[in-house]
């Protein structure tokens, strides 16, 4: 261990670890797939839901709508969409960093297209 | 669960300390090595019921830790494009600015410079060099053969002596 001595760590310091990661295995009861995997099953969720009303409100609309005029037919799509509704899209949270980086490693991109889609995206 | 929590509080007796040390070293910070190996010792017990001891337990809990931190700073690697740096760039900072450097010049521009190296060029280096590991336990962590192993390791070298040579270390 001669090597290390370029880098010093505080007194107790592995101590204090060592009883932080023996505290693991009462934590860490549940099965982890489940709980990792909560956050994307409440996405997918979101998105399924948001899909299923938006066919459902266009099926509604299809035969009046062929009637109308195009202007009618908008007015009619808004005021058939909750507002709350649309309130609530609005305001929900961005996606964190954490998220779009997990995103972006589960779809293969390289870092290179990351980048290149990142700047043409901002530019 | 008893006998599982016993093998799991050996495994934090026996390797946490040359874990963090290893960790330490690839990702320059010490509290990323703190939290990386805790989550190399989550990811241990999670797995710690499916290990089939087709290796060994050391070579098993060393595979895990050498996976999440590369894992570690792929994601890092993508966080910083996004933020138009580079992850290059930010180890050198962590360096040049780590309060618990307490070595050389010399000593700190080796540390810089093996920071420098390819992903897997460094990951064998910091092995080999401050791990200590023989090309054999490195070769059944990482499933790559000794001779490939030898080659990245003399490759390393031949970088790190052209970089080092370059630079003044007399301070």
């Amino acid at each position: 261990m001669t090597k290390k001595t370029d880098i010093s760590v505080p007194e107790g310091h592995f101590q204090s670890l060592q009883t932080r990661l023996s505290t693991i295995p009462t934590r860490e009861q549940a099965p982890r797939g489940i709980r990792k995997a909560a956050p994307y099953l409440a996405y997918a969720a979101s998105l399924a839901a948001l899909v299923l009303m938006g066919n459902a409100v266009l099926r509604q609309t299809a035969v009046q709508a062929q009637e109308s005029s195009d202007w009618d037919y908008v007015s009619y799509l808004a005021q058939s969409l909750d507002p709350d509704g649309l309130v609530e899209l609005k305001e929900a949270d961005p996606l964190s960093d954490d998220e779009i980086v997990s995103y972006l490693l589960a779809s293969n991109l390289s870092v290179e297209q990351v980048n290149e889609l990142y700047y043409e995206e901002n530019h | 669960m008893q006998d599982y929590e016993h093998i799991f509080n050996q495994l934090v007796k026996d390797y946490s300390e040359q874990l963090w040390w290893h960790v330490r070293r690839m990702v320059a910070s010490q509290e990323d090595a703190d939290d990386i190996l805790q989550d190399i010792y989550i990811k241990i017990w999670n797995a710690l019921p499916s290990f089939r001891g087709e290796s060994g337990l050391y070579t098993w809990v060393w595979r895990i830790a050498t996976n999440e931190t590369l894992n570690w700073l792929r994601r890092e690697k993508v966080r910083a494009a996004l933020r138009f740096t580079s992850l290059d760039d930010q180890l050198q900072h962590r360096i040049e600015a780590d309060p618990f450097f307490s070595g050389t010049a010399a000593q700190r521009e080796l540390f810089k410079a093996v920071a420098r190296l390819p992903e897997k060029q460094r990951q064998v280096f910091v092995m080999r060099w401050w791990d200590e590991l023989s090309y054999e336990d490195i070769s059944a962590i990482t499933g790559t053969s000794v001779g490939a192993l030898k080659a990245s390791y003399h490759i390393a070298q031949e970088k790190l002596k052209l970089n080092l040579s370059e630079v003044d270390v007399s301070k």
